[in-house]
Order: C-alpha cells, then structure tokens, then sequence
C-alpha cells in the first residue's frame, strides 16, 4: 500500500493530456466568466436577496465584484494560451469559491466541480503541453483531479443509492413527467417522450444511472476497463447534456476523462499515402484533432504491403491495423471521435485482422 | 509556488481528501446540501403564496405585489421582486422546479422572506411575511408548508 502510495507521489510521464484539459478548463471559465458578467449587466447580486456563507462583512460590493468577473475572464485567457496559466488557474479557482461563499445561490455542483479541478490542475505541471516548454512532470496533482471526479461519482451515485425514491425509479419518473412537454417543444418526438415517461422505463434507468456513476468510479481506474468506462462514461453524460441543463457539467467532465489517457506520446504511427487526396484528408484530420498527441502522421511510399489502403496505424505494440480496424483505432485514440469507438471495434473484431482486441 | 515537494504532495493531498470527504458526509447538516454533489437529486415541486400579517389581518399578496401605507400615511406599492430575483423564489404563485430539492428551496425562501421583511422600510403595515407553500416530493399529493419572517418591529 504505501508502494502505491509512493509511486503515485513521484510518478512522472508526458503532460500532453494536461495541457489539453488545462485548455478545456480555460474555455469553460472564461464560458463562467461570461455567464457572471451578463448576470452582472442584469443586477449585482449584493444588491437583491443573497445568502452568504461568510459573514456580510466579507462579500464583494459592487465594484470589486465586477473587477473579479473582469479578472475571471482575463485570468481564463491565460489559462487559454498557457502562460502564466498555473496562476492563473488557481486565482480563477479560489475567485469562483469565493463568489460561491458570497451567496450560495449562485451554488451549482457543476461550478463547484470546476473550481475544484482548477485548483488542482494548478499543482500540475498542465503548462508544458500546447506551449513551448518540455512535456514531461509530475502527475500527482492530474492523478488528485481523476480521484476528484472518481469522488463526485461516488457522491452522486451513493446519495441516489441510498434514496427510496431514487432506487424506485420515482425521481426520474416524475422528472420526464415534468420535463417532457419541455423535450417535445424541443423537438424530440413526442412517441419517444412517452415511451420513456412509462414507470417500468423510468425504474429500470435509474437502477443503470445508480449502477453507472458507482461502476464508472472504480472502472476507469482499471486497465482492463477504462477505456469501456470512458465510452460509457462519455454517453451517459451526453444524453444528459441533451436531456438536462446543467451549464457546463458535460463538458467539464469529458475534459477531465482526458487525464485518463496513458501518459505515452506519439507511441502510435499513422501511415497514410500522400499521393491520394482521401489519404491526405485523413492525415490532416488526425494532426488537429489528436489533442492527446496519440499519433505521429507520416507520409509513406506505397509499397505492396499498405498497397491499396488509404492508411496504416501501427499500434503501441508494433502490431498493424487498416482498414475498419484503422478506423476503430483512430476512434479509440481521437477524442471527437471516440463515441464511435466501441461499434466500430465490435464491427472490427469481424473483420480479418480487427481491433476488438486492440491494445492500444 | 506551484511545485510541491514529494512530502508537501502527500500532506495536500491527504488535506484534499479529508476536505472533500467532510463536505459530503456533513451535506444533512447544510439544508440546500452545498457541496455535496447530489446531483438531480429530487423532482420536487413548490408552489408558492405569499401574505402579509398586519395587526388586524391576514392580507394576500397576489404575485408577490402589494400596497401599504408609510408612516406619513401613503399609499406605497411593493414587489416581491424588487428584491427576490432567484428564478424559482421570484415565482410566485405558480407551481415551479424545486431544483436542488426542496430541503434547499424552502431554506432559500425562509432567508428570502426575513430578507425582503428587513428590506421594506416604507411599509408601516406589515408585522411579517408570510408564505403559504404546496410542496409536492418526488410527484407525491401536495402537502401544505408554511414560513413567516421574523417579526418586524412593532409598528
């Protein structure tokens, strides 16, 4: 145990993936600051009905309210273009908690939540990827952000556990109840709103909603299940990003799946034919949207192996994949791309050569 | 700053975690549960009537909007929202999303209602706010709840 311990205090890999989720945070807080300052435009909040958890002595009056929604969006900017960005990620944390002690109804666990990462990725070294210092720290504080979200799942799913009504199905029941006629106005059809307002649907998605957000906390801490817990992780929370509002919630926590990608970058090869214009295509999709830095593009020449395929991705372990089991692979690695992942391994594995068991 | 030292990583974390865990096991001990991330925890509804008591009544405040001598003896109008801008609190009369639950709603309006009793100078008639609240749990019959403000002083 205090091995364990040990080798995740000290551990240390490539911060690629810090640098993309510092990225993702910076844009979901200047979207915070953003938020703040057209609240602001309607009404200080001081001077309405507030509810603060510090004494009143201690909330912001006016003027340093609105220099602190100022410096939120300043401060999100650098976080942004990474400079300065570990500062700046940290002041925008502690000036969100403060704002939530001001007047705990502007309190929202996906802000919170925010606030929370931003701390931590502070301590990380998420500044030497997508700038122009080395790639390579210390993962202690990245690996104290994936225990955080571990913890939040635990949290939410464990109150929903130990809920009557929960368990029953009953809160969700009479949430479709309520919120229907919202999803109909919406533009989901009305046969699918109803089919889902029945009780049985309602008891049975609840059971899987409890079961997700407690299995998703150990899963993505497993080798062997991380990547099924990231698939199913990134569904569950994009149907309720359609079906919920929750600000910005999804997206904060597909940022901080990025964490859970093996430090390793480049260990992957893309081979693709600069002589065809698909080809090419391809190889450049790959370059902008590999934020986790999977691949290494190269162009080749055609020889009477890659013949005939318009790519060849050669695995962590040196094995190749083209074809259906290219494509899974590249799903597996591509971040906009990874929601197709799992369907396309499946139709992989029945293809000559396929990728269900990729190791990637 | 920001590079801790292997022996300061272990302790933050530790903090960390202490931290987080007190905030979540505590989370019965705050009524809105701040903190806790209980997420969509309830589809409760509230609905919300609001009164004045005077010295001799009970006087309804329909949507939140009533009238009320001065201590000069003028008629002055006030609104409920003038000062209560939450978009459930602010809703009054209406069957609204008790979001967060209703543990946390009804700790909000109790804070409202002394808010907007010490907010309302120039009223000389009301001795307190009163909410009458219709709180359905979870899609259960509607139970009724009612609030007061603290008592202003004796007019």
């Amino acid at each position: 145990m205090l091995d364990v311990l040990r080798r995740w205090r000290d551990e240390v890999g490539d911060t690629h993936a810090l640098g993309a989720a510092r990225v993702g945070l910076g844009v979901l807080l200047f979207a915070n600051a953003l938020r703040a300052a057209s609240e602001l435009k309607a009404g200080y909040f001081g001077d309405f009905f507030h509810w603060p958890v510090l004494p009143e002595a201690l909330v912001s009056d006016r003027n340093v309210y609105a220099f602190l929604v100022m410096g939120q969006m300043l401060l999100s900017a650098f976080v942004v273009a990474g400079h300065r960005a570990r500062g700046a990620l940290c002041l925008s944390a502690l000036i969100g908690l403060y704002v939530m002690l001001c007047d705990r109804l502007q309190f929202h666990n996906n802000r919170a939540a925010l606030f929370f990462y931003s701390l931590l990725l502070s301590f990380s070294p998420c500044d030497r990827a997508f700038s122009v210092t080395t790639a390579s720290g210390p993962l202690w504080a990245a690996r104290l952000a994936q225990f955080q979200l571990s913890f939040i799942y635990v949290a939410s799913g464990g109150s929903k556990l130990f809920d009557a009504d929960w368990r029953s199905g009953r809160v969700l029941f009479e949430r479709f109840v309520l919120f229907g006629p919202n999803a109909i106005g919406g533009g989901v059809p009305e046969k699918i709103v109803r089919w889902a307002s029945h009780p049985d649907f309602a008891s049975a998605l609840a059971k899987i909603a409890i079961a997700t957000e407690l299995g998703l906390a150990v899963a993505l801490w497993s080798r062997r299940a991380r990547a099924v817990g990231l698939w199913w992780g990134v569904w569950f929370h994009l149907a309720i990003e359609i079906s919920s509002r929750v600000e910005g919630f999804t997206w904060l926590t597909l940022t901080i799946y990025a964490l859970f990608s093996t430090p390793d970058l480049r260990a992957r090869k893309l081979y693709y034919d600069p002589f065809r214009r698909g080809s090419r295509m391809i190889a450049r999709a790959v370059a902008w949207l590999d934020w986790l830095g999977r691949f290494e593009v190269k162009s080749w020449v055609p020889d009477s192996l890659r013949k005939g395929h318009s790519v060849v991705v050669i695995r962590r372990d040196g094995t190749l994949a083209t074809g259906l089991g290219a494509a899974a692979m590249l799903a597996r690695c591509i971040p906009v791309l990874f929601p197709f992942w799992a369907p396309l391994a499946l139709a992989a594995s029945f293809t000559r050569g396929g990728d269900a068991s990729a190791r990637s | 700053m920001f590079d801790l030292r292997p022996p300061a990583r272990a302790s933050f974390a530790a903090l960390w975690v202490l931290g987080q865990a007190t905030l979540v096991l505590t989370a019965g001990l705050r009524s809105d549960h701040i903190f806790a991330f209980r997420m969509f925890s309830e589809a409760s509804t509230l609905d919300i009537h609001l009164s004045r008591d005077t010295k001799d009544f009970n006087v309804p405040a329909p949507r939140g909007e009533w009238a009320a001598r001065d201590a000069a003896g003028q008629l002055r109008h006030f609104s409920w929202r003038d000062r209560v801008r939450d978009p459930v609190l602010e809703s009054v009369d209406v069957p609204m999303f008790a979001s967060y639950g209703l543990d946390a709603q009804l700790a909000r309006l109790q804070h409202a209602l002394d808010d907007v009793a010490d907010n309302i100078e120039q009223d000389d008639e009301t001795l307190r706010l009163r909410a009458d609240v219709l709180v359905s749990k979870n899609g259960r019959e509607p139970t009724a709840v009612t609030l007061l403000s603290h008592v202003r002083r004796e007019r």
